[in-house]
């Protein structure tokens, strides 16, 4: 690999700075008495403690000598450990990369091929008259697949470059969920997944509509997307000391030992890009974390107690944030 | 002729529902199954005329559904569709024992053409050759059905494209028959990039029936041209 050859020629570098500290090491504690021996065989007669002197001077030397060598050494080893690092960190990134292009790539062509044939197949007269309304909406749902997949795309890209403007207002969440949960369980009862909401009333929170909305979204459709075989997902909001609390759950296989940070990375999905299971590009999650923290929030994910994944996000109460200005 | 069986393997299923309709309005039938462990026991149970196998799928990716039943010794068609189309992806569902590779998106036209092709390819292979249904050259006897070539003793199992290029020789004895006119036949058109192909296969073709396989006495390699089989 070429990358690694500057890493094995400083290898050897800090390998022949440890081969040299040691015979230092060999030399100077020998140099005190080697020193005696060459003046009185030079025919200097010293006394005892004048020897002692001398041998104590030079082994004083000595540690100094090697007191700077080994710093020096603990620093070379230290930055191959920094250079190590970094490597692991851009070979991470390049395996994320991949990822990205090869479910991109998947997720962009699939509902194009499908799109296409579908249309064409009407144009060459090739489809039953009973089957056409079918045909149509299908094409439609695959461009409204593709669409948002190249909305995530932007706003992911506008997420990087910290372009998002969040506009924090004092709202109700369960007043603006409940219209949107409503929306979701039509979208999402033809896969046979369902959906419900716990809100005993309103909560109110200091945060942008359509940022909470993109956030209930992605959740949702990750539980959806992960809960299993007609999914179940609970959406909840409630008031928890200073904070307005969104929580997602869902019965499936939960974090299943992945990362809770990591999960909110883009580009990370569950699972081998070769061996799919999951539609999406691994940006839904990232998307949620950046506006959470757009809007001063938090979020966390962990396994929900009994099974499946938990997803919580903790927005500032209208109350709490008012008073803190 | 009852009609052929055709088995689509695709997990969107958007594709494998618009694919399906429109192989069966050409007068093919055709099961659909949406991921690769399903589709190798599918296979195994039950051999299909044709396999159109997408790569990215659940459980077990297409390539190593293809490896798995090549293994086997199962040489049922496979034409891949995928929505990789990089040239390595290509070589290697080609290599592994693919038939064919069209790339998603594609066009409907294309994909009944391809179709068609693969399955007169295999047709033709089925039906018994004007040439018989044995060869012999010398000690070697090679049999068509069977896919063997008994030599003295020993007998040898030859691969099915093996057998076609050994067949597509011995129905024009004494002819040149081109390289083209080899991966033609027994390929497709543009299934492979190079008919370096071709002279890998004569290769182990001379192993197995020439008593000297550098001095040839039956399949003779014409520089520039191609292939003769003089029996």
């Amino acid at each position: 690999m070429k990358s690694h050859r500057p890493l094995q020629l400083y290898g050897v570098i800090v390998v022949l700075y440890a081969v040299l500290m040691g015979w230092w090491v060999i030399f100077l504690s020998g140099e005190g008495t080697w020193l005696v021996r060459d003046m009185q065989r030079a025919g200097a007669e010293l006394s005892t403690a004048q020897a002692e002197t001398l041998i104590a001077v030079t082994a004083r030397t000595g540690k100094m000598f090697l007191a700077e060598s080994a710093f020096l050494g603990l620093l070379m080893v230290g930055s191959v450990w920094l250079v190590l690092r970094s490597l692991r960190r851009e070979a991470l990134l390049a395996r994320q990369q991949r990822n990205f292009l090869s479910a991109v790539t998947h997720e962009l062509r699939s509902p194009i091929a499908s799109a296409k044939l579908y249309i064409e197949s009407l144009q060459l007269g090739r489809v039953d008259p009973s089957k056409t309304e079918r045909y149509l909406r299908h094409a439609q749902e695959d461009l409204q697949r593709l669409a948002r997949i190249v909305e995530d795309l932007l706003v992911s890209r506008r997420l990087q470059d910290a372009r998002v403007d969040v506009h924090l207002e004092a709202l109700d969440l369960a007043a603006l969920l409940a219209p949107q949960a409503e929306r979701l369980r039509e979208r999402f009862a033809a896969a046979g997944a369902t959906l419900v909401l716990h809100a005993d009333g309103p909560v109110p929170a200091r945060a942008d509509a359509s940022a909470v909305e993109t956030i209930v979204d992605n959740l949702v459709s990750n539980g959806v997307k992960y809960g299993g075989e007609r999914a179940h997902v609970e959406l909840a909001v409630r008031a928890h000391g200073e904070h307005a609390l969104l929580e997602v759950r869902d019965h499936g296989k939960g974090l299943a030992g992945a990362d809770p940070r990591r999960i909110f990375e883009a580009f990370v999905r569950g699972g081998d890009e070769s061996v799919r299971t999951q539609q999406g590009v691994g940006l839904g999650l990232y998307i949620v974390r950046e506006l959470v923290a757009a809007q001063g929030g938090t979020i966390a994910a962990k396994d929900a107690p009994g099974g499946g994944a938990l997803f919580t996000v903790s927005l500032p109460l209208a109350r709490a944030a008012e008073e803190g200005r | 002729m009852s009609a052929e069986r055709l088995l689509v393997v695709e997990d969107e299923a958007h594709l494998s529902e618009v694919i399906s309709d429109n192989l069966r309005l050409e007068g093919w039938r055709v099961d659909v199954v949406a991921d690769g462990a399903t589709a190798l026991a599918a296979i195994r149970a039950d051999r299909p005329d044709l396999v159109l196998l997408d790569v990215m799928l659940p459980r077990m990716d297409g390539f190593a559904v293809c490896d798995a039943l090549r293994k086997d010794g199962n040489d049922v068609p496979i034409l891949f569709l995928t929505a990789r189309a990089s040239a390595d992806d290509r070589v290697r569902g080609l290599s592994l024992g693919g038939d064919d590779y069209l790339s998603k998106p594609f066009e409907l036209k294309e994909l009944i053409l391809r179709v068609r092709a693969i399955l007169r390819r295999t047709e033709w292979f089925r039906a018994p050759s004007p040439a018989g249904d044995t060869l012999q050259l010398g000690a070697a006897r090679v049999d068509f059905r069977t896919q063997r070539a008994q030599v003295g003793e020993h007998s040898y199992e030859l691969s099915p494209k093996e057998t076609m290029i050994l067949r597509c020789l011995a129905e024009r004895p004494g002819e040149v028959v081109s390289r083209a006119d080899i991966l033609d036949r027994v390929w497709g058109y543009d299934a492979f990039p190079t008919s370096r192909t071709v002279d890998n296969f004569i290769v182990r073709l001379r192993r197995i029936l020439e008593a000297d396989p550098r001095e040839p006495r039956y399949i003779h390699t014409v520089r520039g041209s191609g292939y003769r089989l003089t029996p």
